[in-house]
């Protein structure tokens, strides 16, 4: 067993070996499904198209109102990509294992949890590179928006909401564990549920009075009050992206809490055979 | 290279296993044997980490699995005939994978040498979903000894194998142990396979182990002529069990 080869690699260079693995493997399932290129080319092109539209018609009488109607709409669908793009990298790279059968496989070798996770997430940021990028490209061609022009205020926030949809992701998987792949549904039930409650598109006063206080728990609300900020140009609002950050910090410890819990009662109960 | 010790495993209300040591030295050939629901495969899980004990200890290579499971892993390998490849991924590409996996940085000589021991380097750029159950076994026996284990754990190497196909398993495993040393734990409810593999057999029954030796020595235990004849005693005393419990509950 410990030959040449695999001594040359110390413990970290065999950790990083096993993440690139397990990132090539995600890359071979988009490259050769074609209809999951849809996730990271088609349906982002098609939400930049509604948005943008809807902008364009909510500001048809006012020059001023199109142009904050653009800028809210589109930067706000643009960032929320952010969102849904490692939320479902990260869900759809596990669920794929569990739907072909290949969790046995991958769980019997050194493997650890961590790595197999990062690797998924790895690949996923070159999901977002694009599914992201098509939206920039899009939104500047079809409706002059330039997403750019908000200025570097936008990485902080779109970092923040990339961990959120890690978190998201992490707490998805662990309820896949747990209930099995019926659980499923939830990859995508959660964004729909987060979407109007994070004021993606308006403030949260906008949001029926008994929604409000669950709103203004949630780090994606503050993240895009800070995006409305930058829209508005007022500058990077940093009390808001710390709230958001955050919270983006305990959406983690929680979800890697629940995830590391499911996994040892995966172990327990030998859920191991619903995938065999 | 594997001691495990007191294993015990409960599901709800059935105990799958019950207090089992299973000790396998360094180069043995082993076969775990026993009718249905006799406890193997949650034997084999337990051993392989997916599956935690209720109770007992696992060291494999001396490792402690509980607390170093992917440390021990790397001492293991694992196939099963009902175990698919994954999908979307040529056979090279898969094997070069899982050879990463095992901390290989550059599998491919590995996956040469495998993939001639077993015959069938023509497969190597076939996608998975073309290949028959047989090929995919015989790519997935590759696929676990790629690292050259020291503990290569096999759950029905030969199911649903035409029997050219089971031959060329039979002779690559006992090749593995042979050159690299390799201990081989396996299940299989084909008695050949396990006449002419294995050197010792475990017999489980109703998750305890009921005998323990050589296939000659347990047929002679049993007062039959063959492995077979003890599997089948085995398996009608747990029906009659069964049946007497259902009738007199």
């Amino acid at each position: 067993m410990n030959t040449q080869a695999q001594t040359a690699l110390t413990p970290r260079g065999r950790s990083w070996l096993r993440m690139r693995a397990i990132a090539r493997r995600h890359a071979y399932v988009l490259v050769r499904s074609p209809h999951r290129l849809f996730d990271v080319t088609l349906w982002p092109l098609v939400d930049v198209v509604l948005f943008g539209s809807l902008a364009a018609f909510v500001g048809t009488s006012d020059a001023s109102g199109a142009a904050k109607a653009s800028g809210y709409l589109l930067a706000g669908i643009v960032l929320w990509h952010v969102i849904y793009q490692s939320q479902i990298a990260l869900s759809t790279g596990f669920l794929e294992e569990a739907w072909t059968r290949n969790l046995l496989n991958l769980m019997v070798t050194p493997l650890r949890e961590i790595e197999y996770v990062a690797g998924v997430a790895l690949f996923g940021m070159v999901k977002l590179v694009m599914g992201v990028g098509v939206m920039v490209i899009g939104a500047l061609a079809f409706f002059s928006f330039d997403a750019w022009s908000l200025g570097w205020g936008l990485i902080p926030i779109a970092i923040t909401l990339l961990v959120v949809g890690w978190a998201i992701s992490l707490f998805v998987i662990g309820l896949v564990l747990r209930f099995g792949t019926g659980a499923e549904a939830l990859a995508w039930g959660v964004m729909f549920v987060l979407l109007p409650l994070s004021g993606v598109f308006y403030p949260t006063e906008a949001l029926p009075t008994v929604m409000q206080p669950i709103a203004l728990v949630l780090p994606t609300t503050h993240a895009f009050t800070a995006l409305r900020g930058l829209v508005d140009g007022h500058g990077l609002d940093w009390a808001q992206v710390g709230l958001a950050a955050l919270g983006s910090a305990v959406m983690v410890v929680l979800a890697c809490w629940y995830l590391v819990h499911m996994l040892a009662m995966f172990r327990k109960r030998g859920y191991i055979t619903r995938y065999t | 290279m594997l001691e495990a010790r007191g294993l015990v495993k409960d599901y709800r209300r059935t105990r799958a296993v019950d207090g089992i040591d299973v000790v396998v030295g360094a180069g043995q050939r082993v076969a775990l044997l026993g009718p249905n629901g006799a406890g193997k495969t949650t034997t084999l899980l337990m051993i392989l980490g997916v599956v935690a004990p209720d109770a007992g200890t696992i060291a494999i290579c001396g490792i402690d699995l509980a607390r170093h499971r992917s440390r021990a892993a790397e001492c293991v390998g694992f196939a099963a005939g009902y175990l698919p490849l994954t999908e979307r991924m040529r056979v090279r590409e898969y094997l070069r994978m899982y050879g990463q996996l095992y901390g290989i940085e550059e599998p491919g000589p590995r996956i040469d040498e495998g993939m001639e021991r077993f015959r069938i380097t023509h497969l190597a750029d076939a996608m998975g979903t073309e290949l028959s159950s047989g090929q995919r076994t015989l790519i997935g026996i590759v696929r676990s000894t790629l690292h050259r284990p020291r503990l290569l754990v096999l759950d029905e190497p030969t199911a649903s194998l035409d029997p050219d196909v089971a031959l060329r398993v039979r002779q690559g495993l006992v090749e593995i142990a042979a050159t690299d040393g390799t201990a081989l734990l396996m299940t299989s409810h084909d008695m050949t396979d396990v006449e002419h593999v294995c050197e010792r057999v475990l017999f489980l029954s109703n998750g305890r182990i009921v005998a323990d030796g050589t296939p000659d020595a347990i047929a002679a235990q049993y007062g039959r002529g063959n492995l077979e004849g003890v599997f089948l005693q085995l398996a009608g005393d747990r029906e009659s069990a069964s049946t007497q419990q259902t009738d007199h509950p």
